[in-house]
């Protein structure tokens, strides 16, 4: 598992997408976190507004288009081996539950690590480490990451899940906050399944979010136990 | 303990029966042949063993360890047919990462070694998107055998390569199996397996057909063993008297005047034969002996 796990996290940094995610990541993160610092000295903010004012930038870009990210790095991480055959070196020599987590633990490992350096980044201007909102990002992006890998074992075509994630990257966010914001009953239960739901409030509910992750996983695994290469 | 047995080992694609039910056993210490036309089920059945595919119904046991099961793996070197390998890597890394996956830790030096082996030397840091086809199928070879495994599973591991190359990957899964592994390999080159193979079987639609030794097979095929004899002028007084004695011990007899050509079941008519035109004072001027081949057998099938 580690070995999978260590080659896709250095085959995600290959990517000219990835540069380009990353240098997104950064980019916003100091700008965002450097005009805040001047705001809070033109404005009187309270310590919780200042924080929000600090990782707005960040935040924004992880919920907005995390998913779209997510996707569009990692939509073939399964698929791709599967179709290239490449995936029958792997079945012949470890487990299939090994295959999928070492391949998540490594798309997870770099989705964490741009996280971590974009938040340290922002602390340099806040002079603090916002752990909650780091944790709910981690959550999320947890999330993202499991629901693209589940598209990877359950479609087989690349081509496909790349036109499906891109779908999904756009369309979740708007369908998460619709759940979430709707009093229509017979949608608002959806909300339930949608992430964002457990990320509005400033606790510890978006401990859910991981259990989100974790269904999706069970359900991929399943589902990757029984293909065929 | 047997390498491998497989009992009523099927694998159905829908109505579509792939394998049907094959019960084999396969030596610790054997080079097994596995021969069948296009289609027949040989990589299926490969693939079941190896984990690619799960099998419908039936069971097996590798090395003991009844599978499918994960500790198997690290016991097994595959390999696999058409299948592509890890491009934007080196053949190092390759090695490397693969024989991680099966839980060895090989050294750069190990690895220089494995492919001195199957004749890449001087192409470990290449990127493997540069090598040829030819390259690509050794490096398959080798990253079945990283690992030091215990049995082999080679699809067609010659197929594409150049005639040196060839003979340079016989000898390599000749001095494997005197280390003491075994290999089961597929192929089409009928004179390959009849050259390195101890054990062979026959696969048609999805059966065994036939399977044995090169001498158990010839036996079942009635061990045709066919002579050709150049010989002086036979005294006309003999060769009538010959000629009937002749259809007594063979079949299929030809003649010309300075040649006769007969068909017989085993090695002691040849001398048999020999002694006859002796004794007729008959100067017999060359002896030509050839065996039912082994695509002669195939194509009996």
């Amino acid at each position: 598992m580690i070995a999978i796990g260590k080659k896709e996290f250095i085959d995600m940094f290959k990517n000219i997408k990835s540069i380009i995610i990353i240098a997104l990541l950064l980019i916003t993160s100091y700008f965002s976190a450097k005009y805040s610092s001047i705001l809070g000295t033109v404005i009187s903010l309270t310590e919780q507004e200042m924080t929000d004012a600090y990782t707005v930038g960040l935040v924004f870009l992880l919920v907005f288009f995390g998913q779209l990210f997510v996707t569009s790095l990692s939509h073939d991480t399964i698929n791709k081996e599967s179709h290239e055959r490449t995936m029958r070196f792997l079945v012949t020599r470890t487990s299939r539950l090994q295959i999928l987590f070492g391949k998540f633990s490594g798309v997870w490992l770099f989705w964490f690590s741009c996280t971590f350096i974009s938040f340290l980044l922002i602390s340099i201007y806040s002079s603090q480490f916002h752990l909650l909102i780091f944790s709910q990002a981690i959550a999320l992006l947890t999330f993202q990451i499991a629901l693209t890998t589940f598209l990877s074992v359950t479609i087989p075509k690349p081509s496909i899940t790349m036109f499906l994630g891109v779908l999904i990257g756009l369309l979740s966010p708007i369908l998460g906050f619709w759940f979430v914001l709707t009093n229509n009953v017979w949608i608002s239960w959806l909300k339930f399944a949608s992430p964002y739901y457990y990320l509005t409030e400033n606790n510890y509910l978006f401990l859910v979010v991981f259990g989100l992750a974790g269904i999706l996983l069970t359900a991929a695994s399943l589902i990757f136990k029984g293909r065929e290469f | 303990m047997n390498a491998i047995k497989t009992n009523f080992l099927t694998k159905t694609y829908g109505s579509t029966s792939v394998v049907n039910g094959i019960s084999l056993v396969v030596e610790k210490g054997e080079i097994f042949g596995f021969l069948g036309r296009n289609g027949a089920g040989k990589s299926t059945f490969i693939n079941m063993l190896t984990g690619i595919t799960h099998p419908t119904s039936g069971s097996f046991s590798l090395l003991g360890i009844n599978g499918p099961n994960e500790r198997i793996k690290k016991h097994i070197g595959v390999m696999p047919d058409y299948s592509t390998l890890f491009n934007s890597m080196s053949a190092i890394k390759h090695l490397k990462f693969l024989s991680s996956l099966s839980g060895a830790s090989v050294s750069d030096t190990d690895c220089e070694h494995i492919l001195k082996l199957v004749g890449l030397e001087n192409s470990g840091k290449k990127k493997v998107s540069k090598f040829s086809f030819g390259m690509k199928k050794k490096l398959g070879i080798a990253q079945a055998i990283v690992h030091n495994p215990s049995l082999i599973f080679l699809d067609e591991p010659t197929s594409g390569l150049d005639a040196e190359s060839v003979l340079h990957i016989h000898k390599l899964i000749n001095s494997l199996q005197q280390q003491g592994k075994t290999i089961f390999m597929t192929s089409h080159n009928l004179n390959e397996v009849e050259k390195i193979c101890t054990t062979i079987a026959i696969m048609k639609d999805g059966n065994i057909v036939k399977s044995g030794t090169m001498d158990e097979l010839r036996a079942f095929y009635r061990s045709t063993i066919t002579i050709e004899l150049k010989h002086d002028l036979i005294p006309p007084s003999e060769a009538q008297k010959l000629d009937a004695w002749l259809e007594t011990v063979g079949s299929e007899l030809q003649k010309t005047s300075s040649s006769t050509t007969i068909t017989v079941s085993s090695e002691q008519k040849i001398a048999e034969i020999i002694r006859a035109f002796t004794h007729c004072q008959v100067n017999i001027l060359r002896v030509g002996v050839s065996e039912l081949s082994l695509e002669e057998m195939f194509l009996a099938e």
